[in-house]
């Protein structure tokens, strides 16, 4: 789930350039975003070099303690940068260009400098988002149980870029070896002097606690997140206030997602321009990709942003089970994405604008394929249950409205309903997305609206075959 | 206007509700704190100024415009889950919840575009489909929020066809105790009842478990909701979830007739609604009155209604040749009382009032006695006589006001358990005590006040040494550097052989606080007395020390509905006659030889001095049961037949009467400020001896609060309150 | 409204005893105090009693002197029993808000109603009888010098009762339920 949950901002070319309603005080002047990317002259991307990956140890084929982590790089001239100060580490984030890899993309340098207000008193706090719960999703895990050093030493370089004084990671509670892995190399930190009182040298504070959730996906909403933290039931709050307002303990909070605060330390070390290298613009730097499904190989791989969909599966996932010709769909970004079929496949790029303008969205890179055996319809269907079953119940059109909708696609699996349903299933995931406290309710939303902009036709063909079959269905009664 | 100060008439809102208004009572607002300034932002295109941090609901409502709501509640957190108060605002992509969204300079909100119409519809929608269609039996029926705002946003027609074939949920029910029933499955998760009850009782049992479609609301194990003000939770419950047990299947709400009255059974006088139907009493519902209730009602006062059915004395009645109480005429009655007393000598009449005695009923008792030739009227309650006594208004009333007590903050008790002698005194110290950072001090027994306090400890002469300034305790230091301190002394500390001083010991203190104060308005002196009847009583010059006078050894004894038994046949000679004037058969009636039926507090309008000196007045809902009779026309008839008769013949000019021994009896809705602080205080010196005891209090319990006067003893639902506590405490969880 | 008020002012000059029957029949021209001495009723000028407002101000506009406005009492032609006129009491008010609603719509205006007399259950259905023709009657009016000025038509004897209703506005905020240092930080969901 990591971040999914964070609302996609459905932006269109000329609105791009606003972030809607944001917390009160610093945000009252509508934000730009960074406008630092030259004019595109890449047209072509991935596949990515060797020597340009920042997860070097994803595979867990070296050593993930701090010996092998300080041998691949890590915690190398950390001091130097903490010494640079926070504008310097903000500035570099900007200039790369980064995204929050959770899901919802938003510019990682322009939030980190939200935390840059004048200090009321209060303690800042920087919280790690690592209850990945979206199925298809399993980037932040490896980076967790085999690059665990990235994310302390990211915790540290992000914590000093806002003034934090302590970094909480919230890792899901399945993640037992993964949590057991990071909590070594917290503890070796500690040992090494990297982390704690006077962190590498620098003179500066900071603290990495590592608390372990407790199985509920919407505790991957990061203000549901906050609240688990608190000891409360995960339960999302209301935005405005934001978290960098009003956060973790009622103060200012960052939530980040695994992945960016992994790849901060290297783009500090690398330079933003580096990062910013990879990619289209607005859509800059490496990404860690999930291939699952019907695919060959599934795998988790490091890829330059905005590669095509086409060539990532066929050249890291050893292509689609029985050819590319076999594929049905793909769900792009996580299961909370709506799907696209195999002819938007042929030429999709797989970043943040190149899905938008496919109608779905980059989410957390899981990709989830689907060849032509699935039963896509109960396969959606499968996904709203889910949805169903994390809904936290807090919001009426998530609690009612995605049982609702679980009830019908179930149905629409056997075909016991009526035509016009469908757009009465359209209808209330639209009265769902949108108006939910959090995201959770456009994520079960999403693939719904997915299903029935691709598939109309096969939903029809199950009712027509079990109107034939049954007689009309019941829900034809209302009609 | 009848009989109406200047400052009430001017307190007339007027009708558009726009316009400002004094408001009636002075708002101790942090006065040094500039006002920041105030943002525009337009509802439906219409432009107004409030200040930065409204919510885009509150800025609606300033200009008339109510945004649907379900979990919204003013006096309650924001929760925001509801989504019913969802608004488009422009620019925005989305509709925002306006409950709790703060407004933005210059933001334009549009409360009735198609975005946000949709989006009702929407949650509407969504609310129903899990909702059972089974308002025909439903107690909300015809007062439901859902059922109003289906009409007025919702969709006219289902779309649920999963009705044909998943259905509804359903939800088993609660047993959250005798008061309030539930219905589970017709929740719709507002979370309202969770959040008073965390919030305004301080009674954190309530929660929600389960997540999703199985989120249900409760208290996870079967336990009673153990709080006073749990009654409450009935009218926030947006839809029929929440009932009334007591109410169930009673009547509807367009049956039912409403009459505006006045709570006698605590000492603060709420202001109720109470709905008859067939000259009975169905139900009593909180009537708003920011000075007082705010917009709550404590359970006593809620529910003990049905004592007014019950035990009730509905013939006058003579105490027969075998001593049996004996239904007679009215004539007979009175002429059996009228003839004992005219046969008695002057000075061994005794008159003792009680505690839901009205004001009219209690001077026109004093004056009757008085024109018997005796002097000797009491009250059962208790004040100290020595130094001022109670000529000064100051020394028995709540100074600081009700509503005021919210802008204190430091809050020190004495000997008084709030939260049972006066529930709403007590949820307005827990509200300043949340919103305010008010801190509280408790010298007495420790008790459960729903919020922490400073624990000083239960001996007297704790009070002595802060009048004396020469505790170390801390909390002398916090009084001393408070800006708005106040003391609470609670009545029941006066009634032992040490109140005296005591009282003198807690005016010194409070005055020599309030010398000190910046706000020369503010008052710190408070004494929470403990019936409705006391403070009219004092106001008219009842004397104080019933047990002096009974040792006197009286020949006729009346009792204006002395329930609290005080008065006993073994304190009286043989041949005392004991006329017994009230509405219930309890402990007075039980030793009377006359019994003259008088009229229950919804039966007759009658005059209520509250703890703070605020006369209001109470309706006739019903008619008095049988040959009832308003208990002034009682004691006239008899003053008659005596030959003693009273000068008054209707209830204007017994008001008038009530008006000559203080303007303030008759002063409706309005308390007056006191004065003659240093007097009473000068006055109260000699008083301040030695102090050795240990402060009690009487209700220390829930259970102790249920049944404290002949009312409620007579009601059954308190009796099973009181049994559902007990059997709770026996409960593990 | 002001009228009232500055009614109520003179009134307290007097004290408050007898504010009463006068204020109700305050019009000079039917309040002779013995009856005794009136030969006859009193002569209604029907024109008066019944012109709408503003025909009679149309009408005091064509005389061209000034009329200072004279109060109406319609008591006299109403019919209704002197009982009734005389010794009822109407109570102007603001209906207070249904504490089991949240909705408003229905109480942003005043009304009238009179005393609450005896009901009994009638014997034939169980159902209540009342010996009091007013006992239905309740009069909505949008502001209450209307009600005031309807009761004084009618020589009904009124007061009003003003709910105590307005608080000041205290600005709500979400943020305060996660507050660091507050106690309004929430522990419950």
């Amino acid at each position: 789930m990591a971040g999914a949950l964070v609302r996609v901002i459905q932006r269109t070319k000329t609105n791009l350039g606003i972030v809607a309603p944001l917390a009160n005080g610093i945000n009252n002047v509508p934000v730009r975003y960074q406008q630092t990317q030259a004019p595109p002259t890449k047209s072509k991307f991935g596949p990515l070099a060797d020597s340009d990956r920042v997860f070097t140890n994803l595979y867990g084929r070296h050593d993930w303690r701090l010996k092998g982590a300080l041998a691949r790089g890590d915690w190398y001239m950390t001091k130097e940068i903490l010494l640079k100060g926070t504008d310097w580490i903000v500035n570099e984030l900007k200039t790369s260009g980064l995204r929050g890899r959770g899901g919802a993309g938003f510019p990682t340098g322009m939030k980190w400098s939200f935390m840059n207000k004048p200090s009321d008193g209060r303690p800042k706090y920087l919280v790690v988002n690592a209850d990945e719960g979206e199925p298809g999703t399993c980037k932040d895990r490896e980076i967790m149980r085999h690059d665990p050093h990235k994310l302390v030493e990211g915790c540290l370089i992000a914590g000093r870029a806002m003034g934090a004084q302590a970094a909480y990671i919230y890792i899901r509670g399945e993640f037992y070896n993964e949590a057991s892995n990071l909590q070594v190399a917290i503890a070796e930190a500690y040992q090494a002097g990297l982390i704690g009182k006077n962190a590498c040298g620098s003179g500066y504070d900071f603290d990495v606690y590592v608390h372990r959730g407790a199985g509920a996906y919407i505790c991957g909403e990061e203000t549901a997140l906050i609240e688990s933290i608190e000891g409360k039931q995960g339960k999302p709050r209301l935005k405005p206030p934001f978290p960098a307002d009003v956060g973790l303990f009622g103060c200012p909070t960052t939530v980040n997602n695994v992945e960016t605060i992994a790849v901060a330390p290297t783009i500090c070390r690398r330079g933003g321009k580096w990062f910013a290298s990879f990619g289209r613009p607005r859509n800059s730097g490496t990404k860690l990709f999930n291939i699952s499904g019907h695919v060959n190989t599934p795998c988790t791989v490091e890829e330059e942003m905005s590669i095509p969909l086409k060539e990532l599966i066929e050249r890291h996932a050893g292509g689609v089970c029985g050819g590319w010709d076999n594929l049905l769909a793909i769900i792009p970004g996580g299961s909370s994405t709506p799907l696209i079929p195999k002819d938007v496949c042929e030429t999709v790029l797989m970043d943040f604008d190149g899905l938008v303008a496919a109608q779905t969205s980059l989410g957390t890179a899981a990709i989830i394929v689907m060849d032509k055996s699935t039963d896509i319809v109960k396969a959606i269907a499968r996904l709203i249950m889910f949805y169903k079953h994390e809904s936290c119940g807090q919001c009426t059109p998530c609690r009612e409205g995605v049982s609702w909708m679980n009830k019908i696609m179930y149905r629409f699996v056997d075909g016991n309903a009526s035509p016009k349903e469908i757009d009465m299933l359209w209808e209330i995931s639209k009265q769902i997305e949108g108006h939910t406290i959090c995201a959770l309710g456009d994520g079960a939303a999403w693939p719904v609206q997915g299903l029935i902009r691709h598939f109309r036709p096969e939903l029809e063909r199950r009712m027509q075959a079990w109107a034939c079959v049954h007689g009309p269905s019941k829900a034809e009664r209302l009609y | 206007m009848l009989r109406q100060p200047l400052t009430r008439a001017l307190a007339l809102s007027s009708p558009t509700r726009v316009a400002p208004v004094v408001p009636a009572a002075r708002r101790f607002a942090e006065q040094v704190s500039v006002q920041p300034e105030k943002v525009e932002v337009f509802i439906d295109d219409k432009p107004v100024y409030v200040l930065p941090g409204t919510t885009v609901l509150q800025a609606a409502a300033q200009v008339g415009v109510e945004i649907p709501r379900f979990c919204y509640h003013e006096r309650l957190a924001v929760a925001g889950n509801c989504r019913m108060c969802l608004v488009e605002v422009e620019k925005s992509p989305k509709p925002v919840a306006a409950c709790a969204m703060p407004v933005m300079k210059g933001m334009r909100v549009k409360t009735n575009s198609d975005l946000t119409r949709k989006a009702r519809e929407g949650v509407m929608e969504f609310l129903l489909v899990n909702h059972p269609l089974d308002c025909p039996i439903c107690d909300q029926g015809g007062e439901c929020d859902l059922q109003d705002q289906s009409m007025a946003f919702g969709s006219d027609r289902s779309r649920f066809t999963d009705i044909h074939f998943s259905g509804k949920r359903a939800v088993e029910d609660k047993d959250v105790g005798p008061l309030i029933k539930t219905i589970m499955t017709r929740c719709i998760h507002c979370t309202r009842c969770i959040r008073f009850a965390s919030e305004v009782a301080g009674v954190d049992d309530f929660g929600t478990t389960g997540r999703g479609t199985d989120m249900q609301v409760g208290t996870y194990v079967e336990k009673m909701f153990l709080s006073e003000l749990s009654g409450n939770i009935i009218d926030l419950c947006p839809v029929g979830a929440l009932t009334s047990k007591p109410y169930s299947f009673a009547a509807r709400p367009w049956e039912t007739r409403r009459i505006d009255s006045v709570d006698v059974l605590d000492p603060l006088g709420s202001n109720i609604v109470v709905a008859t139907r067939t000259n009975e009493v169905l139900r009593i519902l909180p009537r708003t009155n920011e000075e007082i209730n705010e917009e709550w009602l404590s359970d006593k006062s809620r529910f003990a209604c049905d004592g007014l059915k019950r035990q009730r004395l509905v013939t006058p009645m003579l105490k027969d040749s075998r001593g049996n109480l004996t239904p007679v005429e009215w004539e007979d009655a009175i002429v059996a009382a009228a003839r004992a007393l005219r046969d008695c000598p002057p000075d061994k009449i005794l008159a003792v009032a009680g505690d839901l005695a009205d004001a009219e009923a209690l001077i026109a008792l004093k004056d009757f006695v008085n024109r018997l030739g005796s002097e000797n009227t009491y009250t059962e309650q208790y004040f100290p006589t020595g130094g001022s006594g109670t000529d000064l208004r100051s020394s028995y009333l709540l100074n600081t006001k009700i509503a005021n007590v919210e802008d204190a903050d430091f809050v020190l008790l004495i000997g008084t358990n709030v939260r049972f002698e006066a529930p709403l005194l007590n949820a307005r110290i827990r509200k300043a005590f949340i919103h305010n950072e008010t801190d509280v001090a408790l010298i007495g027994p420790k008790v459960d006040l729903t919020y922490e306090y400073t624990y000083v400890g239960d001996s007297a002469s704790l009070v002595k040494d802060l009048a004396a300034g020469t505790s170390s305790n801390e909390v002398l230091k916090r009084l001393e550097s408070a800006k708005r301190p106040v003391v609470i002394l609670g009545a029941d500390q006066l009634k032992t052989e040490e109140g005296a001083a005591l009282l003198a010991y807690t005016q010194e203190l409070a005055l020599r606080l309030q010398d000190n104060l910046q706000d020369k308005e503010w008052k710190v002196l408070n004494v929470l007395q403990r019936t409705a009847s006391q403070v009219a009583a004092l106001d008219i010059g009842y004397k104080q020390g019933v047990g002096e006078a009974l040792a006197a050894g009286p020949r006729v004894v009346y009792l204006l509905g002395a329930d609290g038994g005080v008065v006993t046949r073994e304190a009286l000679p043989k041949d005392t006659v004991v006329i017994y004037q009230g509405h219930h058969g309890d402990a007075g009636a039980s030793i009377a030889d006359v019994v003259l039926p008088g009229a229950a507090y919804t039966e007759k309008r009658a005059t209520y001095v509250n703890a703070e000196g605020r006369a209001q007045q109470t309706l006739p809902a019903v008619t008095p049961p049988g040959l009832a009779r308003d208990d002034w026309k009682i004691i006239r008839a008899l003053s008659e037949v005596s030959g003693a008769g009273l000068p008054y013949d209707n209830l204007d000019e017994i008001r008038e009467r009530l008006s000559q021994v203080s303007p303030a009896l008759v002063a409706y809705g309005d308390v007056q400020a006191n004065n003659y602080f240093a007097q009473a205080r000068a006055l109260a010196k000699s008083l301040q001896k030695p102090v050795s005891g240990k402060l009690d209090v009487q209700l220390k319990q829930l259970e102790d609060y249920f049944m404290t006067d002949a009312i409620s003893r007579a009601s059954p639902t308190m009796a099973k309150c009181v049994q559902a506590v007990l059997k709770q405490k026996t409960s593990p969880y | 409204m002001l009228q009232a008020i500055s009614r109520v002012t003179t009134f307290s000059k007097n004290g408050l005893s007898r504010s009463l029957p006068i204020l109700s029949l305050s019009n000079g021209r039917y309040a002779s105090s013995d009856p005794t001495c009136k030969k006859e009723a009193p002569i209604i000028e029907n024109d008066a009693v019944l012109a709408l407002p503003e025909e009679r101000r149309m009408q005091n506009a064509l005389e061209s002197t000034i009329v200072v406005p004279v109060k109406v009492d319609l008591s006299p032609i109403t019919g209704v029993p002197e009982e009734h006129v005389k010794t009822r009491r109407v109570r102007i008010y603001q209906p207070p808000k249904n504490a089991m609603q949240s909705g408003t719509n229905n109480i942003h205006h005043w009304e009238m109603e009179f005393d609450n007399r005896q009901r009994w259950e009638n014997p034939l259905m169980g159902w209540t009888s009342s010996g009091d023709p007013l006992s239905n009657l309740k009069i909505q009016f949008s502001s209450p010098d209307e009600a005031i000025e309807h009761c004084e038509k009618n020589g009904w004897i009124w007061y009003i009762d003003v709910p105590k209703t307005e608080k000041d506005l205290r600005p709500k905020s979400y943020g305060l339920n996660f507050s660091w240092n507050r106690r309004t930080r929430v522990s419950t969901k």
